[in-house]
């Protein structure tokens, strides 16, 4: 690094400057002019240049949050920072200082271009959010392994990459290893790749590019399995059977059992009633998604309908109106203009009786649609829960039934035990309990109570859940549906009709000034 | 009046008109006979004298059998079958001839059978091997339609004379193709020939019909092209009823009152009903046709298309005159005698008094058809398969059988020549190319394609009244222009004229609709064009003096609609200027309309822009937002410097007006503000250019139309090989080329050799004794040929100049007694000669000079002949 002007004190990045920028190449001529006056609020700001500045850490820069393109370049940075808020940034040009290490860039998802050019960066890493990338540059930096730029496969969308003047460029094979392991890029320093060279390349690495393709293959195979199974997941969680379409809840139920445990017989009738479960849960939530559907389907058409009537009373007033204005324009005789202005706003009182008349009725209407709803879905829940605990008292008995028949069975086998006839095949931990009677039947009873807790506990859970559900559902649609929107209509309505009367109360002053 | 009624039984002598006659018969009976009275009178006693008296008011005159001179054909273009008979269609004659009499015997009061007509070179053919199958190579004759609709056109009409009797003669589908002109029989013939050869199920129907449908006399039917087509409603979609649909706000009008005007209303409906049935009726009744004497005898001939092949769904007729068909109970046909095919012929054995209706078609039960030869095709009626098991278990049976069947007759192949049709005729369509046909109160005239040089092919008229002389509208078809019109319709009463257009136009232009009194640009006129085409996705432009209003369909920037007012045109003083575009029509408004972005808040995606050029006002409203039913609106007022060129342009803040639905939501900055107005500018400059550009568009169109117009060019298609000239001219190159080509393979595979290697017996292998031999022998060959060719042409030589010496001798010693005309014929005779003699000299040198050549070349050839090669 040579630099003409190392002496000189480095910047920072203050108010001054950044206003001095944004003045410098905001808006020009007489926008500049009313700009000035009125004053630049940094968040507006779309572009920003910052070069030739000294600028030795980025600072500063949090207020610019709508920023597409800044450009830091000729610089003395040495670390990437304080970009986090500009989320919006698409064109970053940090080429020509002293930058070391990336790093700092995982804010900036919407990232296209990014140019380093011209810096002393060894590695490239840390840049895994910027999926959008389209050109880089690296150019002139301290890369000199080749392997490292496998980093940049991630990016699907990069047609365009400079990395010449880099350590490793003087490596003869640099530039087929380049193409045929970024097989998406379009071009290579400054010029266009030609099918030739791309094919050339391709053969030469073809066995350990076969493997980099198949392990990624792999990768994405075993990613979508988990995004699938995720799915699947949050699928049952939403119809409140999660984890039931197996042997969960029995293994959950021996889990904190120490001493069940060591009695264990694996019950294949609660398995059975577990996916009976789990189906009826399934469907039901199906049909618990398709009354919403439908609710809100009917919702938004009757809305739709509604707003349309709105309208069309709206566009026929706005024409009127013109029609209207026309007229006051060319009557001259105070009389008849008095007479004409009493008409209109006679007219404007019945458009906001018409369109307060139409509101009042869509209310009337959703009201009575969504108690509807809500009595239809109290039904559709209550049943559901009525289901689950049908189920799990099956659970329920056929646990009390395994306890009885090991009740049984332990008696039998202390007794065995005292008369020392016992198999050699029971395991150490058995035969600690076999001790007497009490032991084994607290043991015992004390495993069926964990079990009836387990139980216990999953009804409540989803009881509870579903009733949550429920209530934040209606809760939300009287908020919505009834309050907010209401209001919101109401107050535009009203708005609206103000401004009508404003305007005409302003033109018959208009035209009373006249005279 | 006496004549008349004495004319008339002479011509037609046939019983429904004996009646009328017989009065004044027996007048006239009595005025002769009074003669001869009193030579008998004694045998005969009072009765039967009053019979006598009562007889002899009877009389028939015999027909005049006066028929109509026939046209007489060229015996000599018809091939030996038209003009004899083979023994086995003598047979089928005879056999005709037996089934005719046994039908009169059996069935007195029938009327004669059509069935062993003569045919154009005067000999008896039955009439079902007059039908000969063709199938021609054009795919517009494989459907009925189309076969119908040619024979209708191709063919003019000679009626039946007289129109209740059936025609003697049945002229061959060949000679009818080529005369182009044929009666009923004879129509009926040809399309029957065309549609069995194509598959059909079809069959000539002889019989009897109204006189319209005989006469062709289309003028009391629509036109089929003005039937409109039946509209095919959508139907609406129903609204699907929902769990949770919103109830309908209650009605609070009055029940009764409802009730009361829907009863008034439909009263009323009813009346105007009634009004319009009963002068529906009022003018069928006026455009009845007259009474026609001949009702229900005149003969007509049509054909019979049964369902079952070429996938024909039920039963039809074909009228061959019209080309159109009926359906199988048609008030048009009045009876049917008899019908057949290339196989059969069948007679009618069921009761056609109330006309065609109701009759079956089953050909194959012989109660309601009577075939003629026993090889009916239609086994219908057969006997289960029980027979067949006896069949099969019967060998001996079979034989017999077989034998059987082989004694029947059968029908001998046809007579007639396979079908013929050149292009050139098939795509001339008519006689001539032209047919005019009438409707009712319309008029259709067909040309061929290529024939008329604006490429019209084909024109109706219709008109108001039945005279056919107040013209409503005509529409023209165009085909093969080179500017793409199709069709044009010019509706008199309007004066509209509307165009349309294939695409491939430049600027793509449509459908053109305007004013035949005001062709010019800025007038009235709608113009459509095909957007997939345009870049600017222009589909619809209406204009009139005073407006334009386009529409868009897909555009990038969402306009849909444009509208522009025009002002009154200032007028200029001082010299005129060139450009009309430079002196254009003060614009006052435009109006541009936008669909939504869905991109952009629906508070910042303008919907519709509306520049008051005359006020410096632009005023713009904004999308609403989804939930609200209010949008919002900006309105600006021009800086008043906005059209100098190069201006600062100053804003402040009064000349802007805003009503933002949302009234939390923050205003906009001046900067903002400032910005928008800069970018309205911008778009008014743009619309105003592109509105300038359209109207350019719009003068450009129409000078194009006007130029095309006068030129009216045809397009032909390279694949048409009769027409295109250059791709003819391509052809024949090629042609020659090719023949060219073929002519020197031969001159190079002459193999000079192949004689004398014969003349040693082809040997394998030369000797080199042998070769040399061969070489000599050839050598000489040619130098004898040379030398004999010289030889001839000096022989020639002589032999001319001796004659020319003789002649002049012969004219030295008879010129004094020769006239003038045999002095000519000597000189010309001389100057002949002296050119043939001269010609021998020349060639004889000619000769001279090539003949060692010609030898040298054949050494030359020898030496490097392979076969010699070897040896030299």
């Amino acid at each position: 690094m040579s630099r003409l002007y190392d002496t000189v004190e480095p910047a920072v990045i203050d108010e001054e400057m950044l206003k001095k920028a944004v003045e410098e190449q905001g808006p020009k001529e007489e926008a500049g002019k009313i700009a000035k006056q009125e004053g630049i609020d940094f968040k507006d700001v779309l572009s920003l240049r910052l070069d030739f500045l000294n600028v030795l850490k980025i600072d500063n820069l949090w207020e610019f949050t709508a920023l597409t393109k800044l450009q830091l370049d000729n610089n003395i940075i040495e670390k990437i920072e304080g970009l986090d808020e500009l989320v919006n940034l698409v064109w970053l040009d940090l080429s020509f200082n002293n930058i070391e290490v990336l790093d700092g860039l995982d804010a900036l998802t919407k990232l296209e271009d990014l140019t380093l050019y011209s810096n002393r960066i060894s590695t490239i890493e840390n840049m895994d959010n910027l999926l959008n990338l389209h050109v880089l540059s690296l150019g002139r930096n301290n890369l000199s392994e080749l392997e490292n730029l496998r980093y940049l496969r991630r990016f699907k969308k990069l047609k365009t990459l400079n990395l010449s003047d880099n350590p490793f460029c003087k490596q003869d094979e640099y530039k087929q290893y380049v193409i045929a392991f970024l097989s998406n890029l379009d071009f290579l320093d400054y010029r266009l790749i030609d099918q030739q060279s791309r094919e050339a390349a391709i053969e030469r690495y073809q066995v350990s590019r076969d493997e980099m393709l198949h392990n990624e293959k792999q990768a994405e195979l075993k990613k979508e399995e988990e995004i699938k199974r995720m799915k699947g997941l949050e699928l049952h969680k939403a119809a409140y059977v999660e984890m039931m379409d197996g042997p969960d809840l029995f293994d959950q139920m021996y889990r904190e059992d120490v001493e069940g445990q060591k009695l264990s017989e694996m019950p294949e009738k609660f398995v059975a009633v577990c996916s009976q479960i789990f189906d009826f849960g399934l469907v039901e939530h199906k049909k618990r998604e398709e009354e919403v559907k439908q609710f809100w389907e009917c919702v938004e058409e009757a809305k739709q309908e509604n707003k349309e009537i709105g309208m069309k009373a709206i566009d026929n007033f706005t024409n009127m109106k013109k029609k209207v204005l026309q007229e006051l324009a060319q009557i001259s005789d105070q009389k008849m203009l008095e007479q004409r202005v009493s008409e209109y706003n006679k007219q404007i009182t019945e458009l906001w009786d018409h369109l307060m008349g139409l509101e009042l009725q869509l209310v009337d209407q959703l009201e009575e649609v969504i108690k509807d709803f809500e009595r239809n879905m109290q039904d559709l829940v209550s049943s559901f829960i009525e289901n689950i605990q049908a189920y799990l008292t099956q659970c329920r008995d056929l646990e009390n039934i395994h306890h009885e028949k090991m009740t049984e069975n332990s008696i039998v086998i202390l007794e065995k035990a005292m008369k020392n006839e016992l198999d050699d095949e029971i395991s150490e931990d058995l035969r600690l309990l076999l001790v007497d009677k009490d032991t084994i039947i607290n043991a015992l009873s004390s495993s069926h109570d964990v079990h009836m807790l387990k139980i216990d506990n999953k009804e409540d859970d989803i009881v509870t859940r579903i009733n949550n559900w429920l209530k934040g559902m209606m809760e939300n649609i009287h908020q919505d549906e009834e309050i907010a929107r209401n209001r919101m209509r109401v107050s535009e309505v009203n708005n609206m009709i103000d401004h009508l009367r404003d305007e005409i109360d302003n033109l018959e002053m208009m035209q009373g000034g006249n005279y | 009046m006496e004549n008349e009624e004495e004319n008339k039984p002479a011509e037609n002598g046939e019983e429904p008109l004996k009646e009328e006659n017989e009065e004044e018969a027996a007048q006239k009976e009595e005025g002769e006979g009074d003669e001869e009275e009193p030579a008998n009178i004694e045998d005969l006693t009072e009765d039967a004298l009053a019979l006598k008296a009562e007889l002899a008011k009877i009389v028939v005159h015999p027909p005049a059998s006066e028929p109509a001179p026939m046209e007489e054909f060229d015996q000599s273009e018809f091939s030996p079958s038209y003009k004899d008979n083979l023994p086995k269609e003598n047979l089928v004659l005879q056999y005709a001839e037996n089934f005719r009499r046994q039908m009169v015997q059996l069935y007195r009061d029938r009327k004669p059978l059509f069935l062993n007509p003569i045919n154009e070179c005067g000999i008896e053919k039955f009439v079902c091997t007059t039908i000969r199958p063709t199938q021609l190579e054009y795919k517009e004759l494989y459907n009925w339609e189309g076969a119908a609709e040619f024979v209708a056109d191709y063919l003019n009409i000679e009626p039946l004379k007289p129109e209740y009797e059936l025609p003697k003669r049945l002229i061959s589908p060949t000679t009818v193709l080529k005369r182009q002109k044929g009666n009923c029989f004879e129509y009926s013939t040809l399309l029957c020939s065309l549609l069995i050869g194509a598959g059909y199920d079809a069959y000539v129907v002889s019989g009897y019909a109204t006189k319209e449908t005989c006469l062709a006399d289309e003028s009391r039917d629509i036109c089929p092209l003005l039937k409109k087509k039946e509209e095919i409603k959508a139907e609406e979609k129903k609204k699907e009823i929902k769990k949770y649909n919103v109830k309908p706000p209650r009605d609070l009008r009055s029940k009764f009152e409802l009730k009361q005007e829907a009863k008034r209303k439909a009263e009323k409906e009813a009346e105007e009903e009634k009004r319009r049935k009963e002068e529906e009726e009022r003018i069928a009744e006026l455009e009845k046709p007259p009474p026609d004497p001949y009702y229900g005898l005149r003969i007509h001939a049509w054909v019979l298309v049964l369902s079952g092949k070429r996938e024909v769904p039920e039963n039809f007729f074909i009228e061959p005159f019209t080309g159109l068909s009926h359906s199988v109970d048609s008030a048009n046909y009045l009876g049917i005698e008899s019908v057949w095919n290339n196989i059969n012929y069948w007679v009618n054995m069921q009761d056609c008094s109330e006309g065609v209706k109701g009759l079956s078609y089953d050909l194959g039960d012989c109660t309601v058809w009577e075939y003629m030869f026993p090889n009916n095709d239609k086994p219908l009626l057969r006997i289960p398969e029980a027979e067949d098991d006896i069949l099969d278990g019967l060998d001996d049976d079979e034989d017999n059988e077989e034998n059987e069947v082989e004694k029947y007759l059968d029908m001998p192949p046809s007579w007639v020549d396979a079908l013929k049709l050149s292009l050139r005729d098939f795509q001339m369509r008519c006689p001539q190319g032209k047919k005019t046909k009438l409707y009712k109160r319309a008029k259709l005239e067909k040309f061929a394609h290529y024939l008329m040089k604006d490429g019209l092919v084909s024109k109706l008229s219709v008109f108001e009244n039945k005279e056919l002389t107040d013209l409503i509208m005509t529409r023209e078809y165009f085909a093969h222009r080179l500017d793409k019109l199709t069709q044009r319709v010019t509706d008199q009463r309007k004066g509209l004229v509307i165009e349309n257009f294939e695409p491939g136009r430049p600027r793509c232009l449509k459908e053109h609709t305007y004013r035949s009194s005001a062709p010019g640009p800025e007038n009235d006129r709608t113009m459509l064009f095909y957007h997939e085409a345009r870049v600017d996705g222009l589909v619809k432009r209406v204009e009139s003096p005073t407006e334009m209003t386009e529409e868009y369909v897909n555009r990038d920037d969402f306009l849909y609609y444009k509208h522009v007012e025009y002002g009154k045109r200032t007028k200029k003083f001082g010299p005129q200027e060139s450009s009309p575009a430079k002196n254009s029509r003060p614009i006052l408004k435009m109006v541009q309309k936008f669909h939504r972005n869905r991109n952009k808040a629906a508070n910042e995606d303008i919907a519709e822009l509306v520049f008051h050029m005359s006020e410096d006002k632009i005023q713009i409203s904004y999308h609403t937002e989804d939930p609200r039913i209010a949008s919002s609106t900006r309105e600006y007022l021009k800086p008043a410097n906005w059209d100098e060129k190069g201006a600062i342009l100053t804003f402040s803040s009064d000349m802007h007006q805003t009503f933002q639905v949302d009234p939390t939501e923050p205003h906009k900055k001046q900067v903002e503000l400032y910005q928008v107005l800069l970018m309205l500018l911008k778009a008014e400059e743009k619309c105003r250019s592109d509105v300038l550009d359209s109207e350019q568009e719009v003068r450009a169109i129409l000078d194009d139309r006007v130029k095309e117009e006068t030129a009216s060019d045809l397009d032909i298609s390279v694949y048409d090989t009769e027409r295109n000239e250059k791709a003819k001219k391509h052809r024949r190159e090629l042609e020659r080329q090719q023949l060219e080509e073929k002519m020197r393979k031969q001159e190079m595979d002459i193999d000079y050799l192949a004689p004398f290697l014969a003349k040693i017996g082809n040997p394998e292998k030369l000797a080199k004794a042998q070769a040399f031999s061969l070489k000599e022998e050839c050598l000489q060959d040619l130098k004898q040929r040379l030398i004999d060719k010289a030889n001839l042409i000096q022989a020639r030589f002589e032999k001319e100049s001796q004659a020319l010496e003789e002649k002049q001798l012969w004219y030295q010693k008879n010129q004094v007694s020769m006239g003038k005309e045999d002095e000519e014929q000597y000189l010309t005779y001389c100057k002949d000669a002296i050119f043939r003699i001269h010609i021998l000299d020349q060639r004889l040198a000619r000769h001279k000079e090539q003949a060692p050549h010609k030898y040298m070349q054949l050494e030359q050839k020898l030496r490097s002949d392979e076969r010699l090669a070897e040896f030299f």
